[in-house]
């Protein structure tokens, strides 16, 4: 699951959790240019693979390398 | 500051050709009232209704709920920024007329089609199930209705809309302005004993930055992204909050209630008494960002330690993420030393078997509920329909068909009753284990 709220994730059980961007824009950002966005998008993507890699016992979250507050 | 509140409790509101207060009974000249709201060129049309509770009567389109108040000592204006200048309130004397309130309705579309931007009205049945529903049904009403010319932007309806409703609740209220109220009460802080516990309020408020109207004004201004900050209670009192009123849902609170903020007066009428009361923290909450919603419970609970509080109650207002930064707030207070105690509605669904709220911390160990506000309701046919609006819609989902207004019919939720969402406990609801 990627999302912006992820402690609420984590508190409703989901097993793989990505963190994202912002609520009302989670898999990227539009105050960047398109190609700053574009490595912010596959960034998050990426993160979200191998999260669905990863053998998780418990709610796991999985960070992608983006600044904080973006 | 002090502030001393003088009441005129209102039991007749009979419309006539003057203006006038005896003894609960308020005459109010119909004629001044309509023209001087019609002198907005973009008001077409004006007229009044009266209502009493038990009337079998249905109140449309309503935008706003005010309680008639006016100053008659002290600096500034009740409004203040709305009315008049941004001077400094709630000191002095203001006249308050009881139990009643000016119903504010104006059939409006608006410009904006999708999103919490939309333009919304409320409904308020005087009797039955949908009376209730809503405290608001307890008062006597004075509606005010209006029709605007039509392709007003939303600032502009608002602008429009809210300064008929607050002039005429002023011009209500001074109808007192020589008399001799039966009672007085008198709100000012400080001078405590120094064992008495310091409680603060801590008023989480959701405003929407990217809309027209943020939702929330302080002295007329939208409040929008902003750190937490504090306020001197007394300037509740005289008005300086008021809310978007072309957008008027049950989550968020009208006019009236923040003049009538419930806890805030039920922390001032235990002031030197069991508590000293510090005053108000407002935090703008609906952060988009889990960081965003850190910072600023951080930021609130913070404040509250340098007020030098031992204690907060806790409330919001509004629906959705907002609620995690309140949560959050309520951690970062515990973490400190500073103990709380949420008051909040609760969802639970129509049946009430869903989670009531949306976010949990186990620091929040101490929670006021008052209610549901997602419970089905079945609202009964009404007599006379005022306001606006024949037809409503009574379903919430985009492009819901029409309904006779008169009904009977069944509302999925709360949220279109004006008061049917009890955010700061104001509502008469107990709960008993069986």
């Amino acid at each position: 699951m990627i999302s912006a709220m992820y402690p609420v994730a984590e508190q409703v059980g989901a097993s793989r959790i990505v963190k994202a961007v912002a609520i009302p824009h989670p898999c990227g950002d539009p105050s960047l240019s398109a190609e700053l966005d574009g490595q912010l998008r596959r960034e998050i993507i990426n993160t979200a693979l191998k999260a669905l890699e990863a053998n998780v016992e418990s709610s796991t979250v999985f960070a992608p390398k983006i600044a904080a507050g973006a | 500051m002090r502030l001393e509140m003088a009441e005129f409790p209102v039991a007749t509101i009979s419309p006539g050709d003057r203006f006038h207060y005896r003894s609960g009974e308020l005459t109010i000249d119909r004629g001044a009232i309509e023209q001087a709201v019609l002198e907005e060129k973009r008001i077409e049309a004006a007229w009044l209704d009266v209502v009493a509770p038990g009337d079998k009567v249905r109140i449309t389109g309503i935008r706003d709920v005010v309680e008639p108040r006016v100053k008659v000592r002290g600096g500034g204006q009740v409004f203040p920024g709305v009315l008049g200048p941004v001077e400094p309130v709630g000191e002095g004397r203001t006249h308050r007329l009881s139990g009643m309130a000016v119903f504010v309705t104006a059939e409006y579309e608006g410009t904006v089609r999708a999103g919490l931007g939309v333009q919304r009205s409320a409904i308020l049945d005087m009797w039955g199930a949908g009376a209730d529903a809503s405290p608001f049904s307890g008062l006597r009403g004075l509606v005010l209705n209006l029709r605007l010319t039509p392709g007003l932007s939303e600032l502009t309806a608002h602008a429009i809309i809210q300064r008929a409703a607050f002039e005429t609740a002023k011009k209500l209220a001074e109808t007192t302005a020589s008399l001799t109220a039966e009672r007085i009460e008198v709100f000012e802080l400080g001078n405590a004993a120094a064992d008495l516990p310091k409680v603060l309020l801590i008023q989480g408020c959701l405003t929407d930055s990217p809309n027209p109207h943020s939702g929330v004004s302080y002295f007329g201004l939208p409040i929008r992204d902003s750190l937490a900050t504090v306020i001197h209670p007394n300037e509740f009192l005289d008005g300086v909050f008021s809310m978007y009123a072309t957008r008027c849902i049950a989550y968020f609170p009208v006019t009236w209630d923040w003049q009538n903020h419930p806890l805030l007066l039920g922390l001032y009428r235990e002031h030197r008494k069991r508590i000293n009361f510090l005053g108000v923290i407002l935090e703008r909450i609906r952060y988009d960002t889990f960081h965003g919603k850190e910072v600023i419970a951080h930021n609130t609970a913070q404040l509250a330690t340098q007020l030098g509080a031992d204690a907060a109650l806790v409330s919001w207002l509004g629906s959705g993420n907002a609620f995690v930064d309140v949560m959050l707030t309520i951690r970062a207070c515990e973490q400190r030393g500073i103990k709380t105690t949420l008051v909040t509605y609760e969802y639970g669904g129509k049946d009430g078997v869903d989670s009531p709220l949306l976010f949990y911390d186990n620091e929040a160990s101490a929670i006021t509920s008052t209610g549901s506000r997602d419970r089905w309701i079945e609202l009964q046919e009404a007599e006379k329909i005022i306001g606006p609006y024949q037809e409503i819609k009574v379903l919430s989902y985009p492009g819901a068909p029409l309904t006779s207004a008169r009904g009977p019919f069944t509302l999925d939720a709360r949220d279109m009753i004006v008061g049917g969402v009890d955010y700061w406990g104001r509502g008469s609801w107990s709960c008993a284990a069986y």
